[in-house]
């Protein structure tokens, strides 16, 4: 063969190769230098990224393992963890979703990581219980103590309620009691009467509140005795009275008792905008938004939410886990670095000290709510959410949201007082019960099928 | 591979070997030439047909078998035959969804004139003209996710840039991207405005390639401006509107970035989602991969249909001046 020849084959089979290769390369380079390096896959913030960083460097420092972090934004974190799953190339330990874990074990793709954690010297019995049982599922059944552990919590999010004390004190009114909720009628009466024109100029500037139906219903209809589903998640139960009461107090808020800004800010963040510039008496606070928060011109505390039934207060913990792959190469290692993530007391203070996290051990937490300075002074209502009044959302522990989210899909008329909630929950659960016996359906098949 | 004595035949073709023949020989030698090069054109033929093989062929096969099953996305699949396809049409989001993506080309048109009519006005010397076709081609040179960003904040009710020129001519605005009636207008004129400099620059183009003789005559014969327009403007760039069109809906079909940056949730009641928006949340969101395979597949053979009937219709209406 001449020259043109060698080069022309060779030029066909280096573009083979690299098509080829493209499709299955994978990292398998870690073995090289003869350290192991595994990969843990997250999304976040640069507060996130910086204290993970502290427990990674600490994990690296006591076992040797390097750790390769790849950070997504929220919004493409699902997406590139299913391209991952699909081209074969699951990170070792990943976040997962309460949502997600049942199609994740169900498809082999996360790790049975009970008697590891176990023999790890982690003392379960210091994590929130909500959070480790959030990761527990024996195959039917998520979110009990019984089931095996599939994941570690990142963290517990109690979302709290707030109030402006800055305002409140400056309109005269005496301040919510930190123990004792606000009946509904106490509540809308106080935003009643700080809902007004504060300048003058002819139109109102200052609100009483300013809630989001996604994330604040939920609390009005479990105060109220409501709920989504039954028991055992297979029945849609929003055509119920104390539902629809809660849903139509809440968009009454708006458009009878006038104490919000207009319909459609509830949609979007401009009440946060509003709440953040002072304008608004009450408002929601998750344990992420405390490092925003603080730095605001205002003082502002945490009290229980306001209770529209007797029910008592009622109001959604989320969590995101840590778990770890079914195909990693060293189970040991990635389990370990589960640990040091969601348990290792020096990198939980990290977080913690980044205001963007409560501590996931309960002993850290209790000594942090005790904190003297702490601010806000009430933080012991975040972990009285998580160990009393805080429920799982809806959703968390069935196969997939959609039937849940398809609520609010057609919310917008309730809202904006063209439809009444009783009417438009009739209308909306068959079509939720539908989707959640699909879902139901794929559980099975998934279970089966895995 | 042992070095084939080739280059010295052909350097040294005045000492025959007494076995062989002269005009067999040279006619070996194009045999070869012709191997050489038919092995250089495989060599440049490759890449494509190998990309095509396993980044479209493959993908399309896979794609139409998973339509045929019922997927989460990560574990096994689980043969159902047509059933999601059965589902589709009793699905009203998909439906609404193909309702939206279709009402969303009603921005072509009115791009294609805008541009046609930009393409005029910047074709003739008018003072700082290539300042005017810079400013016009930066949004589609700019992030599409930067700009949809940008337009979310004009378009915000309150304190939003478009509301706020609005109420200097007295007109209260509404909330444009959560009401049911404004939000997909809201979206066709932000992709309009994106999408005018692209086609005003190939117009620009296909303006200036039109003879000058053709307007000259016309003239000797008396037609006025608007006449120079209609027959012969409009007809000699009309390979490029068809390009435009073509190329147009096709990538109208696939809206999806700023619908998912615009409105993350659908907008109100379903009213932005777009088809390719609601595949992406089935397939990874919901974990309906098969299904959304479906869906995806439907939408391919809607646009291959269209793309077909436009390419009839353009050989019939075509012509050619001799």
């Amino acid at each position: 063969m001449n020259r043109k020849k060698i080069a022309a084959t060779a030029i066909v089979a280096l573009v083979s190769a690299t098509a080829l290769t493209a499709c299955s390369s994978s990292s398998d380079a870690s073995d090289a230098g003869g350290t192991k390096e595994i990969t843990f896959m997250f999304r976040g913030g640069a507060d996130e990224k910086t204290a993970y960083q502290a427990a990674i460097d600490k994990y690296t420092a006591d076992t040797g393992v390097k750790v390769k972090m790849i950070v997504t934004d929220a919004d493409q974190y699902a997406t590139k963890l299913q391209a991952a799953v699909a081209g074969n190339n699951v990170p070792d330990v990943f976040y997962i979703e309460q949502a997600s874990l049942q199609s994740y074990v169900a498809s082999g793709v996360l790790m049975d990581i009970t008697d590891a954690v176990a023999d790890s010297g982690v003392d379960l019995d210091n994590i929130w219980p909500y959070g480790v049982d959030s990761y527990r599922y024996d195959g039917t059944v998520q979110g009990t103590s019984d089931g095996r552990l599939y994941g570690l919590p990142k963290d517990v999010g109690p979302f709290s309620f707030g109030y402006n004390k800055t305002m409140l004190e400056a309109a005269g009114i005496p301040l919510p009691d930190k123990d004792t909720p606000l009946t509904w009628d106490e509540f809308v009466d106080i935003c009643k009467q700080l809902t007004t024109d504060t300048d003058g100029d002819g139109t109102i500037d200052q609100w009483g509140t300013g809630l989001n139906v996604t994330w604040n219903l939920q609390s009005m209809v479990w105060s109220n005795g409501g709920d989504w589903t039954n028991e055992d998640h297979t029945k849609v139960t929003v055509d119920t009275p104390e539902f629809a009461e809660a849903l139509q107090k809440f968009a009454d808020l708006t458009n009878v008792d006038a104490v919000t800004p207009s319909a459609a800010d509830a949609a979007t963040l401009d009440t946060y905008q509003r709440w953040m510039a002072g304008q608004i008496a009450f408002f929601p606070v998750g344990p992420w938004d405390v490092s925003t928060y603080n730095d605001l011109d205002f003082d502002y505390d945490l009290i229980p939410w306001p209770t529209v039934g007797d029910a008592g207060p009622a109001t959604w913990v989320g969590s995101l886990g840590i778990g770890v792959s079914n195909t990693t190469k060293y189970p040991d290692d990635a389990v370990k670095l589960a640990t040091y993530l969601s348990a290792d007391p020096d990198a939980m203070q990290t977080l913690v000290d980044a205001n963007i996290q409560i501590p996931n051990l309960i002993d850290v937490a209790q000594d942090w709510a005790g904190e003297a300075d702490a601010e806000p002074a009430n933080r012991q209502e975040f972990l009285d959410i998580v160990q009393d009044y805080g429920r799982a959302m809806p959703a968390a522990f069935t196969y997939g949201a959609e039937w849940y989210d398809e609520l609010w899909t057609n919310i917008q008329p309730v809202l904006d007082g063209k439809q009444t909630a009783a009417d438009y929950l009739a209308a909306e659960q068959p079509k939720m019960q539908a989707l959640l016996d699909e879902s139901i359906e794929n559980a099975k098949q998934a279970a089966s099928a895995g | 591979m042992s070095r084939s004595p080739a280059p010295e035949a052909i350097a040294v073709p005045a000492e025959p070997r007494a076995d062989t023949p002269p005009t067999t020989r040279s006619k070996r030698d194009r045999n070869r030439l012709h191997r050489v090069e038919h092995r250089w054109a495989l060599a440049f033929v490759a890449p494509p047909v190998i990309g095509f093989l396993a980044f479209t062929l493959y993908p399309i096969l896979f794609a139409a078998y998973a339509s045929l099953t019922s997927w989460n996305g990560l574990g096994p699949m689980r043969f159902v035959g047509l059933k999601n396809y059965v589902s589709l049409f009793q699905d009203e989001y998909f439906l609404k969804s193909l309702w939206n993506t279709f009402f969303y080309m009603i921005g072509i048109p009115i791009g294609l004139v805008l541009s046609l009519l930009l393409a005029i006005a910047l074709n003739r010397k008018i003072p700082g003209r290539t300042a005017f076709r810079t400013i016009y081609y930066i949004p589609v040179v700019s992030s599409l996710a930067a700009i949809a960003i940008v337009w979310q904040f004009a378009y915000n009710g309150d304190f939003g840039l478009v509301n706020q020129v609005l109420a200097w001519f007295g007109i209260e605005g509404p909330d444009w991207l959560q009401n049911t009636a404004t939000v997909k207008p809201a979206i066709i004129i932000m992709a309009v405005w994106k999408g005018l400099g692209y086609s005003m620059l190939l117009y620009l183009a296909a303006i200036q390639s039109v003879p000058t003789s053709l307007y000259e005559a016309a003239s000797l014969d008396g037609a006025g401006a608007f006449q120079k327009f209609r027959s012969i403007t409009l007809p000699m760039v009309r390979p490029v509107t068809f390009f435009l069109v073509v190329t147009n809906i096709i990538a109208g079909a696939q809206i999806f970035t700023e619908i998912n940056i615009m409105t993350p949730t659908g907008g109100p009641e379903f009213s932005s989602a777009s088809v390719v928006w609601y595949i992406w949340r089935k397939a990874f969101k919901y974990q309906q991969m098969g299904y959304a395979t479906a869906m995806a597949i439907a939408l391919g053979l809607i646009v291959f249909v269209i793309t077909v009937i436009q390419f009839r219709l353009n050989r019939r209406n075509s012509f050619s001046i001799e």
